[in-house]
């Protein structure tokens, strides 16, 4: 089974663009999502996309507040176990 | 820095009630966005810096420089004076050498538009959005809206269903910016005035979500993009009380 930083990866580039533009996440996922310009409708999508993937509670501004991507997986996994 | 042949990015848009909305031209502009620039302070432009794309770095700074321009001019203040600081749930606050400014604003951008908007007193949200196609969008129904308003947007059909979903997000939105405590108030339970929903362009509400305040809703929609305005009614920023007066602004740093 793939690890959650590639679940990540792969969940960001099947829900999230911006400006019509693919978000580029790097292998380490050390990317901030609000740096990338997600808006708030785009979070609010995104947090349910992975509370539905992995089963664990997730809100919109725990989305926004993590720093980067890799927070959010290491966050995934910590609730995961 | 010198005087520039730059002319100013923003207008005044709108009156509602005690609250002055100005509109912010985002258009790609290279010559704006170096004076933009010059405004902001480093902290500022290591964020600007940081924007993996284009779009979002320039509505960041041309807003951003907007907004010093309009509150130095409010506070009769020099740019170097103002500073922005967060609130706990990410609103930011202006002071002025260091201590907090009395008044309220709250920024929105999408696409090439943003609105900036103003008021004496009372807490203060505002949201604009290009009705641009959603992949998620049938997820954010089921996340934003409550029972009523999903029973609507499903008799909606074509382009008056966009233009309903992003009216209702926006008012939502402004709402929940006003309330200043972010997505920790959950959407789907503000329910909008069913008087908003037919068309009315304004309204006052009171939500269970925020017990024992009363808000003053603008729906600010045009053709161009859906947006609205929250404003906390209070006998300081109640609709009659306002100044009305749209800030002016220097055009330098």
């Amino acid at each position: 089974m793939a690890s959650t930083a590639e679940r990540v990866r792969q969940l960001v580039a099947e829900n999230l663009e911006v400006d019509g533009q693919a978000v580029a996440v790097p292998a380490d996922l050390g990317v901030s999502l609000t740096e990338v310009g997600v808006s708030s409708m785009e979070f609010v999508a995104f947090a349910k996309v992975i509370v539905a993937e992995f089963d664990v509670p997730l809100t919109p501004d725990d989305c926004a507040g993590f720093s980067t991507l890799k927070d959010l997986a290491a966050h995934i996994d910590a609730q995961a176990a | 820095m010198d005087a520039s042949p730059v002319e100013d990015w923003w207008r005044p848009f709108k009156l509602v009630g005690a609250a002055t909305v100005i509109h912010v031209d985002l258009k790609p502009d290279a010559a704006r966005e170096a004076v933009a620039l010059a405004w902001l302070d480093e902290p500022e432009r290591s964020r600007w810096r940081r924007f993996q794309f284009a779009g979002p770095r320039r509505r960041f700074g041309l807003c951003r420089a907007a907004l010093r321009a309009m509150l130095c001019r409010r506070h009769e203040c020099g740019n170097g004076q103002l500073a922005f600081e967060t609130a706990r749930h990410g609103k930011p606050f202006a002071t002025v050498d260091g201590m907090p400014v009395p008044d309220s604003f709250n920024v929105s951008h999408s696409g090439r538009h943003g609105l900036i908007a103003f008021a004496p007193a009372g807490r203060l949200g505002v949201d604009i959005e290009e009705r641009v196609a959603h992949r998620n969008l049938d997820l954010l129904v089921e996340t934003v809206l409550g029972e009523q308003e999903q029973a609507l947007l499903a008799r909606t059909r074509g382009d008056a269903r966009t233009r309903l979903f992003f009216k209702l997000w926006t008012m939502k939105e402004a709402l929940i910016k006003a309330h200043g405590k972010g997505m920790a108030l959950d959407p789907s339970r503000l329910q909008i005035p069913s008087a908003m929903l037919g068309g009315t362009t304004r309204s006052t509400l009171q939500s269970p979500a925020i017990p024992g305040v009363r808000w003053r809703l603008d729906d600010l929609s045009n053709e161009q993009f859906a947006a609205a305005v929250a404003h906390e009614v209070c006998e300081a920023s109640g609709p009659s009380r306002g100044n009305g007066k749209a800030p002016r602004t220097p055009a330098n740093p």
